[in-house]
């Protein structure tokens, strides 16, 4: 699931920014990274010992909430979009996405993990609306693009831990 | 004379220094480097303007185009040939006065900056190269900086031209930064490249590749490899293989994709001929494959040949119809078509 949407999102992104032109689309390009009152992205970026260690239900509670708050950065991303292509493109997108959170929730629950409560995500500012819908999407998808990377080594280290018990 | 300000700790240095050079001045001659082309001067210790001195160079008489200027002595558009140990020495008694080691380059210009992990999650590694030589001992200053920080850098021991890093953390979306600076007495120049962790690692091939035959299976061979030994987490970060074999007789290769397998059986081989098989590896998510590991060479089983001479039975009375002394040989219907095969 996660290879299939890596590969969808690398056609997305592709068609995200040259729709968003200079410099985003730029190679080496990298905008600042809003601080995170500004835009809050979950990170899939950890040291080497915390990941290994993480306890099974640790790391899926992880990957839950961050796809969670990424599902919704991406939809709000869509809507603040004016090209009916890309808008069309991101909602796919975001169903393949709902997939793989109902997959995540799923596995928690099977595995007799709690899931957390829905809370209300939003990753904009008060109003759920993105401050800076150009840096923001860049990063939406930049760090949507990691845990995807992140998740496949995820679930292969659930994989070989369930398998051993 | 040497006049200068030391420390008391430094004065036993500086003593022997100054007793050296008026012992053995040609021993440490002062280095002067100077850019190619230019004009250059050099000037005889700390002697008046007016005084008359005669210079040598490496001993002997200076060939090289050149002017007097009281105690300077002055080259025109200098190139490496002019490298050479310089002494003037003060007329009319001849002392030698000073010694200069002139050496000719040039400025560094940018160098050339590659990184790799092979060692992911571990660290990666950075070399750089000059494409153009300085002539003169040129030193190198490399920082690396991730998410607004700078990382700690370790200089390879052996290799003068190489660094070490350990990554901060993984998965990152953050670029790394890296920056290298040459430098040399005529000048410095720097290079800065940008990459993400994904994108710069590429294992070492696949080690201890072993191709063995399959007894009484004349179309197989049994490939077996280990993941290579720089790799240090295989448990977590798994690799993929790519096999590729072809007859040595073939240019064409065959591929075989794997995932977390280090053996393979190849079962379309062609009996009796020799192989030829290499293996390479790639992380499962992300980077590049490796280099080709070494060639292995095999051949699939065949069945020994069987000799039919003639022969008298001396207990029966049968007779096999024999020709004379000449031997066959027996193949096994596989073997024969396939050779047909490779004929076509």
């Amino acid at each position: 699931m996660t290879k299939y949407l890596e590969y969808q999102l690398k056609e997305i992104k592709d068609t995200y920014l040259s729709y968003l032109g200079p410099p985003f689309n730029e190679k080496d390009f990298s905008p600042p990274r809003p601080n995170t009152t500004a835009l809050s992205l979950p990170s899939a970026a950890t040291r080497l010992e915390l990941w290994r260690g993480l306890e099974n239900r640790a790391r899926l509670a992880q990957n839950q909430r961050a796809y969670s708050v990424l599902l919704a950065a991406v939809r709000e991303l869509a809507r603040s979009t004016l090209c009916p292509y890309l808008q069309t493109s991101l909602l796919h997108f975001c169903t393949g996405l709902d997939g793989l959170l109902g997959s995540i929730s799923g596995l928690m629950t099977t595995l007799g993990y709690a899931l957390p409560p829905p809370s209300a995500v939003s990753v904009g500012g008060s109003d759920g609306e993105l401050q800076e819908p150009r840096r923001d999407g860049f990063w939406i998808l930049r760090e949507l693009q990691s845990w995807l990377w992140r998740s496949a080594k995820d679930f292969n280290r659930l994989k070989k831990r369930l398998r051993a018990h | 004379i040497f006049y200068s300000v030391i420390s008391e700790a430094e004065q036993p240095a500086v003593i022997i220094n100054a007793l050296i050079f008026r012992l053995c001045p040609f021993l440490v001659g002062r280095i002067q480097y100077e850019r190619m082309g230019s004009d250059v001067t050099m000037q005889c210790g700390s002697l008046d303007n007016d005084a008359s001195v005669s210079w040598k160079v490496n001993g002997t008489d200076i060939k090289a185009r050149h002017r007097l200027e009281g105690p300077r002595l002055l080259l025109t558009q200098v190139d490496l040939g002019h490298n050479g140990l310089y002494s003037c020495f003060q007329n009319p008694h001849g002392e030698r006065r000073d010694t200069i080691n002139l050496r000719i380059g040039t400025a560094p210009r940018e160098p050339t900056v590659t990184c790799r992990s092979n060692t992911y999650p571990k660290g990666f590694y950075c070399s750089w190269h000059q494409q153009h030589s300085t002539y003169i001992p040129t030193e190198f200053e490399v920082d690396v900086h991730h998410n607004q920080r700078a990382l700690e850098v370790q200089r390879d021991p052996v290799h003068k031209n190489r660094c070490h890093v350990r990554f901060p953390e993984v998965f990152s979306s953050f670029p790394y930064r890296v920056n290298v600076t040459a430098i040399n007495d005529l000048g410095r120049a720097s290079a800065a490249i940008s990459f993400e962790e994904s994108n710069i690692v590429k294992p070492d091939p696949p080690e201890r590749v072993v191709a063995t035959p399959i007894p009484n299976n004349v179309r197989r061979l049994e490939v077996t490899w280990n993941s290579p030994s720089t790799w240090p987490d295989v448990d977590n970060f798994p690799l993929k293989y790519f096999l590729r074999y072809r007859p040595l007789i073939r240019d064409q290769w065959q591929h075989v994709e794997l995932s977390d397998s280090t053996s393979h059986t190849i079962t379309d081989a062609y009996a009796g001929k020799e192989y030829i098989i290499q293996v390479a590896a790639k992380d499962t998510e992300i980077g590049t494959w490796s280099d080709w590991s070494v060639a292995v060479h095999a051949t699939p089983w065949i069945e020994e040949p069987k000799q039919i001479t003639s022969t008298t039975e001396q207990h029966g009375h049968t007779q096999t119809e024999t020709l004379p002394n000449t031997q066959l040989l027996k193949y096994t219907h596989e073997q024969i078509h396939a050779q047909c095969f490779l004929l076509r």
